[in-house]
């Protein structure tokens, strides 16, 4: 992880920027993720049809 | 040595990602989704009780179904009503004419997809004691927010088989506790027109293709459908409740 951090380019602020931009995207997909899982297999809120 | 130790190593982070992942979705459907459900209904009760206030009720002559042919209702534009079949007889006994007597029907206009507009109570069941806003539609969209009423069929308290879902486990889960229902639990839909009460006549386990229990009914009908079992789409449980009362009832039952 923190090869990872440090490989990442420009100064430190970039790299932390850069950071929390990919953590933030990788969170929103994942609740997405979740979300579809969610509505498919587990609830799809009773439909019928 | 240090191959089985790296290998060690790799399956330790690959079930601690895993075991995080698992709880982030754990985590995510039933906390998450309900919180956000439940910020969404403090907006969708207002909007429904703006939606009581402002919708447009007009009055329909209602001809009972044992009396004519075919009865419709809400035939002017906008307003949902419902068709009933299978009537018989346009004789009485002795084979004079039947002249229906008059009855006035209140409707509304249907409500636009998403939009709120009516509220459920069950008494019986803790978390719909205070009741959950139903908006238009059963998309699922519509579903997050609250339960959903099914379009083409017709609005709370109106003749027919009113249709509405909800989800069983996220989302709030407002049907979680459905197989607790008995018949003869009271279920009260609020809508522009009043409080309309149903009585719980049924309730059974289909699967999610059988759309006869959409298909309407004589009276009025109140059909709630959820997942089932809990945390899983396989199967549907369905209520069917009729109308005792509310301000259609005389006209729809006398």
């Amino acid at each position: 992880m923190k090869r990872w951090f440090l490989s990442l380019p420009g100064p430190m602020a970039v790299k932390i920027v850069i950071a929390a931009v990919i953590v933030i995207v990788a969170l929103v997909a994942l609740f997405y993720f979740y979300d579809w899982i969610g509505t498919n297999l587990l609830d799809t809120g009773g439909t019928i049809g | 040595m240090v191959i089985v130790r790296r290998v060690v190593r790799a399956i330790g982070w690959t079930s601690i990602v895993a075991g995080l992942l698992i709880l982030g979705f754990v985590v995510q459907q039933l906390f998450v989704t309900t919180w956000l459900s439940q910020q969404q209904q403090e907006a969708l009760t207002e909007q429904a009780e703006e939606h009581f206030a402002t919708v447009e009720i007009d009055e329909v002559e209602y001809v009972p179904p044992s009396t004519t042919g075919t009865v419709s209702v809400g035939t002017e534009e906008g307003t949902n009503g419902s068709i009933s079949e299978g009537a018989t007889g346009t004789t009485t006994e002795r084979g004079e004419p039947l002249t229906p007597k008059k009855r006035t029907l209140l409707v509304e206009s249907t409500p636009d997809k998403g939009t709120a507009f009516a509220i459920i109570r069950i008494p019986t069941i803790e978390r719909l004691q205070d009741g959950w806003t139903v908006v238009e539609g059963v998309r699922l969209r519509d579903l997050k927010n609250g339960a959903g009423h099914m379009p083409n069929t017709p609005l709370p308290g109106q003749p027919g088989n009113a249709v509405i879902s909800g989800h069983r486990t996220t989302h709030g889960a407002p049907f979680h506790e459905f197989e607790e229902l008995n018949p003869g639990d009271i279920i009260e839909v609020d809508t522009a027109l009043g409080t309309h009460t149903y009585e719980v006549r049924e309730t059974i386990i289909v699967r999610p293709t059988e759309m006869w229990v959409t298909e309407p009914r004589d009276g009025a009908w109140l059909t709630l459908t959820t997942c089932h079992p809990k945390f899983s789409a396989r199967q549907r449980l369905i209520v069917f409740a009729e109308m005792v009362d509310g301000p259609n009832w005389e006209t729809i039952y006398a």
